[in-house]
């Protein structure tokens, strides 16, 4: 089978200030890279930017962003990232810069980097928690999201067991089911 | 851009476990509820979403509706909500990445490598842990699904279907609408098996054998199971039944029932039956019939008539209008159909008061209502109820009328290998002295002890021995007839199958033996059998030793692998040899196909034919009948008997699964048929010139030509200048094609005149096939114009049979056309001795557009200009024939038509083309014995014979054939032989 093929680049944006973050919106994010590409590449690196470039994910809270390139130039493109210093959106100005975690040939392998690369995290975070509550916090989040468990869960609520957890992609689930 | 509705389901589908972005995006109302964590936990004070749109939680890409950022951001992060937001996404992404995207179906989240095949159907193939959300699957789909299956029932396991008497009645069950014949089971296992009249019969063997099957007729022996002709039995006194059936035939279709060689018992003859007293019109089919020689002790007459099924019914109420037999006789004890002891046990019914045919029941129903008990193997014919009288007596005449339907098996050997065949297969029976005291019931130690009977049987036995020596079948008087009794032929199978052949021994008193016995026939004597008398018959299928108790003795035997030396005393057979006649008429080939057919008592059936099969016969089906019957040229039955009521159904059913063939469509594919034939790829009949492809309107035919032939007597054979008169005759033609005639025409009836043919068979003789001379010209009268007329106006409407043979190339086909040729054709022939003959040119099909545009009205412009271009060719033949093409009929619904073929109301047949029509063919071949192209066929008799005065001496007897398929005339032969 031919496929296209493209580059899927996992990126943390790292802000200073992280209330803003949340001010993130992908569509400010793609024009920032665009906008960072043609700064750098001139005409050539705009056109090419605009073929299959886009932003496949963003999450507002986390700050990671999937970013798709063609693969034939995602080198190319991807030299321009550096450059971002700020996300312009809505006339707010946030401060920024992104930080690449992982290249991946398929969304799925970010994915699978993405879960590993959160999971890290909060496990470091929780020998540096300060008091107990965010001790106590922290240790649900990781049970919340350890692997064995998912799993088995994934299939249950596929197939329309009920049997949900309280856990928060609850309502998401309810609403999916509904549209089918 | 905008997806269909379908395409957004698909894609939501597809997209339902990905992860979307988590975003901002509304403010006051809050729309990103779903979303988990995210905002919700920031931001405590709007906890829950407050929304009313149910849109996925996450919103992925940009709402129309999106405002700004009305609400204040949060001011401060805390450690809890930045972990939670990193456990949601990682449970989206765990999510996103264990779930597979497309299929819906629990084997999609199954790896590629552990999918097994037919996982949808059988959830036992999935791993159990998939199992359980696999069934509840399963179960929603098939509710949700549109038409339920019916629930099979459930069968029994094979071990119990297979156990005897399960199978046996199995058997039964299944062969309650058509009868088995005894050697079904061996032909269902080679043969491809047709349901025909009333039977299960081989039509064509599995393997390639067409050749070898030819071979095996004209060198070795091919043997056919004909045991589905039925066996009808007449008794009485000699004179009485002489004078009864003489109403059924005529003698001028050759000898009757009376004829003196077949009355002694010495000869079989055939005869067609006709209705009682309609000569020539409605005859009923061919039949052969065999009488039991006389003897001293009887003063009764015994004869059997076999008839093919079809006719049986019917000629059964013929011979029951004749004989006056009209009491159905009541077997009280044993009707012939059933003679196992089992239903001997049960009470008969009694009843069937009314002589009256009921329908036939079905057998194994009353079987069961009865007390059921265990299926036996049924002998004979297992369909008919018992309650359907089987004989039929007369009160005044003293003739019982016996259905022996399936009561003989009769097998036929062709070939003329078929005396070295039966000489080794069967042995006369040896005499058996001992007299069991325990079994006083045998038959043949009582016949032992008769004196008479053994001098019978032995002068029998020495027939039989000179027939090891005779060289070929042909060699005897055609349908000699021989009664022997012989050993049970499986106690001398051979181990490995032998191809029988002949001894011939050139000792000279054989020689004397041999030589007279060809000339003589078996004497009378010796035709005598016991195989005539019920009793005898009977006793023979009840005490049948079985395979099973053969099995054992072979078991017993020392050596193993020798054969059996004491014949157990129940193991003799009375049977009957009736030498069936080759090739009878023509110069070429004859007494080619000529054979012997083998009659034997029922249930002996397999028997004899696997020690047979043994000797190296071929077997053939019924298609090897035909090819026989074909090459013998003699016409078989269904086939080439258009004007007997089985051969006009045989016709129509063969009419209605060509046209099914050529159209072919969805429904007929259904049944096992591989090729679809698009309607581009047919064969367009239209343009062919061929009016009907697939059926022969004899009827029409005669009609027309009846027509031109007093055209031409009313006229005087004038030049048909005016065309109002032309055109006042096409409208006779038209208007009134069936309905009213001058006056009102009889049905077509079949030549089958002795005298008449033999005096056509002169008159195109000239050139024989292959232009061989003649020998007996000089005894007929010539062929003039009185003789022509008187002959006419004897043989109104009438067909004749005749067989044509290609001068050259070509095979014809069925239903090729028999053609005049022009004058222009035969110069053509004359010039060049191997020319291949005309060329039709193509026809205009008008009816194309109409099928194109079928609710538009036929273009009438079109038919008078076609009219005008096809009768070109012609007038130089028949002169008086005008241009008479009918008119289409305009209101033919067009609905009906399909493209390629005539609408019903066919135009003139005879003139359609560029040559005139004279007939058909019915069957046609290439055919291995003669090394050309044979076809038989039925043409008009005016038609022949006007045909033949116009053409000079030489090339008389020449016409044309054309394939329906084909545009391309070929010159044939006309044969008719008596």
């Amino acid at each position: 089978m031919v496929r296209v093929k493209s580059r899927y680049l996992l990126c943390e944006i790292n802000v200073t200030d992280r209330s803003r973050l949340l001010l993130l919106d992908d569509r400010a994010v793609a024009a920032a890279v665009r906008a960072s590409v043609a700064r750098m590449h001139g005409d050539y690196g705009a056109a090419l930017c605009s073929i299959r470039f886009s932003v496949k994910y963003l999450n507002a809270h986390t700050g990671i962003v999937f970013l798709r390139f063609p693969k034939k130039c995602y080198r190319l493109l991807w030299s321009a990232l550096p450059f971002i210093t700020c996300i312009e959106n809505r006339g707010q100005k946030i401060p920024c810069f992104l930080n690449c975690l992982h290249v991946g040939g398929t969304i799925r392998t970010c994915q699978k980097f993405l879960i590993r690369y959160n999971t890290q995290q909060l496990h470091r975070m929780l020998p540096k928690c300060k008091n107990e509550e965010e001790k106590h916090e922290i240790q649900k989040a990781i049970l919340n999201c350890t692997l064995t468990k998912r799993n088995k869960e994934a299939f249950e609520d596929e197939f329309g067991s009920d049997k949900e957890d309280d856990s928060d992609d609850d309502n998401d689930e309810e609403e999916e089911e509904e549209e089918e | 851009m905008k997806m269909s509705a379908a395409k957004v389901k698909m894609r939501g589908k597809k997209m339902r476990n990905q992860p979307s972005s988590v975003q901002y995006v509304e403010s006051s109302t809050q729309n990103g509820g779903g979303g988990d964590e995210g905002p919700s936990s920031i931001h405590p004070s709007t906890k829950r979403p407050t929304n009313t749109n149910q849109r996925g939680g996450w919103v992925r890409g940009h709402q129309k509706d999106g405002g700004g950022y009305s609400r204040e951001m949060p001011k401060y992060i805390t450690a809890g909500a930045f972990a939670r937001a990193r456990a949601a996404e990682v449970n989206t992404m765990l999510k996103a990445v264990t779930k597979t995207t497309g299929s819906c179906h629990v084997f999609g989240a199954l790896p590629k490598h552990m999918r097994r095949r037919a996982m949808s159907h059988n959830t036992k193939r999935l791993p159990c842990r998939l199992r359980e959300v696999a069934n509840r699957m399963r179960e929603k789909s098939l509710q949700a699904g549109p038409k339920k299956k019916k629930e099979q029932a459930k069968s029994k396991s094979r071990k119990a279907r297979r156990r005897h008497g399960n199978l046996l009645m199995e058997f039964n069950r299944r062969q309650r609408k058509n009868v088995w014949l005894e050697t079904h089971i061996w032909h269902a296992k080679r043969f491809h098996m047709v349901k025909k009249w009333g039977y299960c019969l081989g039509n064509r063997p599995t393997y390639k054998c067409y050749r070898s099957c030819h071979r095996a007729m004209s060198s070795h022996c091919l043997l056919q199971d004909l045991s589905y002709y039925c066996c009808i039995e007449l008794q009485g006194e000699e004179n009485k039944l002489l004078a009864s059936l003489s109403e059924l035939t005529s003698k001028e279709t050759g000898p009757t029932f009376a004829a003196a060689l077949c009355l002694s018992g010495r000869r079989q003859g055939s005869v067609v039956v006709y209705r009682a007293g309609q000569y020539p019109a409605q005859p009923l089919g061919p039949v052969t019939f065999l009488w039991r020689p006389r003897s001293q002790d009887l003063t009764n007459r015994q004869l059997w008539i076999w008839a093919h099924p079809t006719i049986k019914q019917d000629l059964l109420l013929e011979l029951q209008k004749v004989c006056q037999c009209c009491d159905a006789v009541v077997h009280p004890v044993v009707t012939p159909a059933e003679v196992f002891p089992s239903l001997q046990l049960e009470p008969k019914p009694e009843k069937n008061s009314d002589g009256k045919k009921i329908t036939k029941t079905k057998r194994k129903l009353k079987f069961k209502d009865a007390n059921g008990p265990p299926a036996k193997k049924v002998l004979g014919d297992g369909t008919r109820s018992p309650n359907i009288p089987v004989t039929w007596k007369s009160s005044s005449k003293g003739i019982v009328i016996n259905d022996l339907t399936m009561e003989i098996v009769r097998y036929r050997l062709i070939g003329p290998q078929s005396c070295s065949v039966l000489a080794e297969t069967m042995e006369a029976a040896t005499v058996c002295n001992e007299i069991n005291e325990s079994k006083p019931s045998l038959w043949w130690p009582e016949q032992c002890r008769s004196k008479n009977k053994m001098n019978l049987h032995q002068q029998q036995t020495h027939v039989f021995n000179i027939l090891k020596g005779i060289f070929s079948t042909g060699e005897l008087p055609s349908g000699t007839v021989l009664g022997l009794t012989v050993d049970d032929p499986r106690l001398t199978l051979p181990t490995k199958k032998v191809k029988a052949l002949p001894c011939v021994k050139h000792a000279q008193e054989v020689d004397e033996e041999r030589r007279e016995l060809i000339l003589q026939g078996v004497p009378e004597l010796c035709c005598q059998s016991n195989l005539w008398e019920q009793s005898v018959r009977n006793n023979v299928t009840d005490n049948k030793t079985s395979e099973q108790e053969l099995n054992r003795m072979r078991n017993e035997v020392l050596v193993p692998g020798s054969r059996l030396s004491l014949t157990p005393p129940q193991g003799r057979v009375p049977i009957l040899l009736v030498q069936q006649p080759g090739k009878q008429v023509g110069n070429e080939m004859s007494s080619w196909g000529a054979g012997w057919d083998l009659l034997l008592p029922k249930g002996w059936g397999m028997a004899f034919w696997v020690p047979l099969v043994y000797r190296g016969v071929r077997i053939g089906g019924l298609n090897m009948g035909v090819k026989h019957s074909q090459n013998k040229g003699a016409p078989h039955f269904p086939h080439d008997y258009p004007d007997c009521p089985s051969g006009v159904r045989f016709q129509e059913e063969q009419e209605a699964e060509l046209l099914a063939k050529f159209k072919r469509s969805a429904k007929t594919r259904a049944e096992k048929e591989p090729k679809m034939r698009p309607p581009a790829k047919r064969t367009n009949y239209i343009k062919h010139g061929c009016l009907a492809p697939f059926g022969c309107p004899w009827q029409q035919l005669s009609e027309e030509w009846e027509l031109i032939s007093r055209e031409g007597g009313e006229e005087g054979r004038r030049d048909c200048q005016s065309t109002a008169e032309a055109d006042a005759v096409m409208e006779e033609m038209t208007s009134c094609g069936e309905i009213a005639e001058t006056k009102p025409l009889s049905r077509f009836i079949v030549l089958r005149n002795r005298k008449s043919l033999r005096l056509l068979s002169g008159w195109c003789r000239p050139t024989t096939s292959k232009g061989q001379k003649s020998c007996r010209v000089g005894e007929l009268p010539p062929l003039d114009s009185s003789a022509m007329t008187g002959f006419l106006t004897a043989h109104r409407m009438s067909l004749v049979w005749v067989r044509l043979s290609l001068l050259c190339k070509g095979k014809p086909e069925l239903h090729a056309m028999v053609c005049v040729p022009t004058a222009e054709d035969l110069k053509l022939l004359k010039k060049k001795r191997g020319s291949c003959g005309p060329q039709e040119p193509l026809h205009r099909d008008y009816f194309k557009s109409r099928v194109r545009r079928r609710k538009k009205e036929p273009k009438k412009a079109a038919e008078s200009s076609w009219c005008s271009d096809n009768t070109q060719g012609k007038e130089s033949v028949f002169s008086s024939e005008p241009n008479s093409i009918t008119t289409v009929d305009p209101k033919s619904s067009s609905s009906d038509i399909i493209l390629g073929l005539w609408p019903d109301p066919l135009p003139s047949i005879t003139s359609h083309c560029s040559r005139v029509t004279l007939g058909w063919v019915t069957q046609g071949d290439f055919s291995l014995s003669a090394g050309c192209g044979e076809a038989l066929g039925f043409i008009s008799v005016t038609a022949l014979l006007k045909t033949l005065f116009n053409q000079p001496m030489e090339h008389r007897g020449v016409f044309l054939l054309r394939n329906p398929t084909s545009l391309h005339y070929r010159f044939a032969k006309i044969n008719i032989e008596v």
